[in-house]
């Protein structure tokens, strides 16, 4: 197991419990998909489980270590978390690609060569894409596949993806598919929010409702 | 036959001041002929234009008159005081608490910059000397209040807007300031930008206010630019240092300990 979250309960200020008590395994280099109706909370269960949910408690365990043993900057460089929606900057597509260098959390790592970051976008089907060109001109599919391919590149050891190919063209939504497959194969596991399309990826599947994760067999 | 007085200036009589205020209710029949609705605002604004101001008025006299350096830093303490209650009202976006850091930066800025005309440049003797040291003050703090409390607002108002921006930055690592620097120096300009415009136009557009009280009481118009150049500078250099203390010292309380940004829904 290289990944425990046990007990979570969260329960926004003034409201019900969003999530009551969910139990998630993950093993290494394993996908596995979170559905649920919308508003079911898939969302802040993986916003829980980056620990980028104020409020949440329960317990949460990486690599054998309890999270709170690990500092969250840390915590976050192992467990990356991509919204769902694309977030570039302003500036050109390669200081968005190489923005994660440019925090004090990665100031000992060596940032990404131009070649590198040029041959990363060749390979999700960017060729076209300069790396001098405008990051806030892109539009949704290239995007997304941009912010998908700069968290990638942080190499963190999971990666909780939030719907990452809804609102994408069927081409595009392809090439994220084969990011998050090569992903996996390179040693990387994944827990993904899904809301419609399904494929062959989840080695395990969940499914959230009524603050409950159950495990769909 | 209107009186003078020692200084100059001509005083007002309260025919006068009955004249001035029939214009007043001459906008307010308008207002009402117009149905425009703002009567009622006027009457009340009237009302506490007279009020303020005569208080304010015998205030100070009464404080001219005693010559106490405790009555003068008492009534600074209270200005700085309103000033901060202002600007958390102004702020609404702001999160709680930020009264003890407005109150700290209206208090530094405040002190500073007004001692510093008072003491440093126009070296009043004795430095507690009410009549320059409580109108320095006042603009001082009016002016530095409106340029923090618009800072603050923009700051809040702006993070919140890009909330979803913020936790991707979190979520590869960023620290808060990392993930809102850049917002908070764009509203940390914002807040200047009244204030630099105000001096590029001073002169052309408009005679600033201290320089219209001191040409209006008979001084020499190139003293009263001095004047007025010392001010101007100074107040802006107090809304400067004002806004970046002020957004400094609580943007961070829109993060949770953990270094995650509170949007709307997750605030207690």
């Amino acid at each position: 197991m290289l990944f425990l979250a046990e007990d979570l309960r969260f329960a926004p200020p003034g409201c019900g419990p969003v999530l009551d008590g969910v139990r998630l395994v993950l093993n290494p280099r394993e996908l596995v998909d979170i559905t649920g109706p919308s508003g079911s909370g898939k969302t802040t269960l993986l916003r829980a489980l980056a620990r980028l949910l104020p409020g949440v408690t329960g317990t949460l365990v990486f690599a054998g270590a309890p999270a709170s043993e690990v500092v969250p900057g840390e915590w976050r460089r192992h467990i990356a978390l991509l919204p769902q929606r694309a977030t570039m900057r302003s500036g050109c597509v390669r200081h968005n690609l190489s923005l994660p260098w440019n925090l004090r959390v990665r100031g000992a790592e060596t940032r990404p060569t131009d070649a590198l970051l040029r041959e990363a976008l060749d390979g999700v089907g960017l060729a076209e894409i300069e790396l001098d060109r405008d990051a806030t001109k892109l539009s949704v599919g290239q995007a997304a596949r941009i912010s998908l391919l700069r968290v990638m590149l942080t190499a963190p050891d999971i990666l909780l993806l939030d719907e990452p190919d809804a609102n994408l063209d069927d081409a595009s939504a392809e090439q994220v598919r084969a990011m998050i497959e090569r992903f996996v194969d390179g040693g990387g596991s994944v827990v993904r929010v899904r809301h419609l399309r399904s494929d062959d990826l989840a080695a395990r599947r969940y499914r959230l409702a009524d603050g409950h994760l159950s495990e769909v067999l | 036959m209107p009186e003078t007085t020692a200084g100059g200036v001509i005083a007002i009589s309260w025919l006068q001041l009955a004249m001035a205020t029939g214009f007043v209710v001459f906008v307010g029949i308008l207002s009402m002929r117009l149905a425009l609705g703002i009567e009622k605002d006027l009457a009340i604004a009237t009302v506490r234009t007279y009020i303020q101001l005569i208080v304010l008025g015998l205030v100070l006299r009464w404080v001219f008159g005693i010559d106490s350096p405790w009555i003068v830093l008492a009534i600074l303490a209270l200005m700085m005081a309103a000033a901060a209650q202002t600007i958390v009202k102004r702020a609404p976006d702001a999160p709680r608490g930020i009264l003890g850091s407005s109150m700290l930066t209206m208090l530094l800025t405040g002190f500073t910059v007004t001692f510093a005309v008072t003491g440093l440049i126009v070296q009043v003797d004795p430095w507690y000397r009410a009549q320059y040291v409580i109108p320095i003050a006042g603009m001082v703090l009016g002016n530095s209040m409106n340029g923090v409390a618009l800072a603050l607002e923009r700051t809040f108002a702006d993070m919140d807007t890009h909330a979803e921006e913020i936790l991707a930055l979190v979520a590869l690592g960023a620290s808060p300031w990392e993930a809102s620097g850049d917002i908070v120096r764009v509203a940390i300009r914002a807040g200047l930008i009244p204030t630099i415009n105000s001096m590029a136009a001073a002169g052309l557009v408009f005679i600033p206010g201290m320089m219209t009280g001191q040409v209006l009481a008979g001084a020499d118009p190139l003293h009263a630019a001095y004047y007025q150049i010392v001010v101007m500078l100074m107040v802006s250099a107090a809304t400067a240092l004002g806004s970046v203390m002020a957004v400094l010292l609580s943007f961070r309380r829109r993060f949770s300990a953990d270094g995650v940004y509170l949007e709307k829904g997750y605030r207690t």
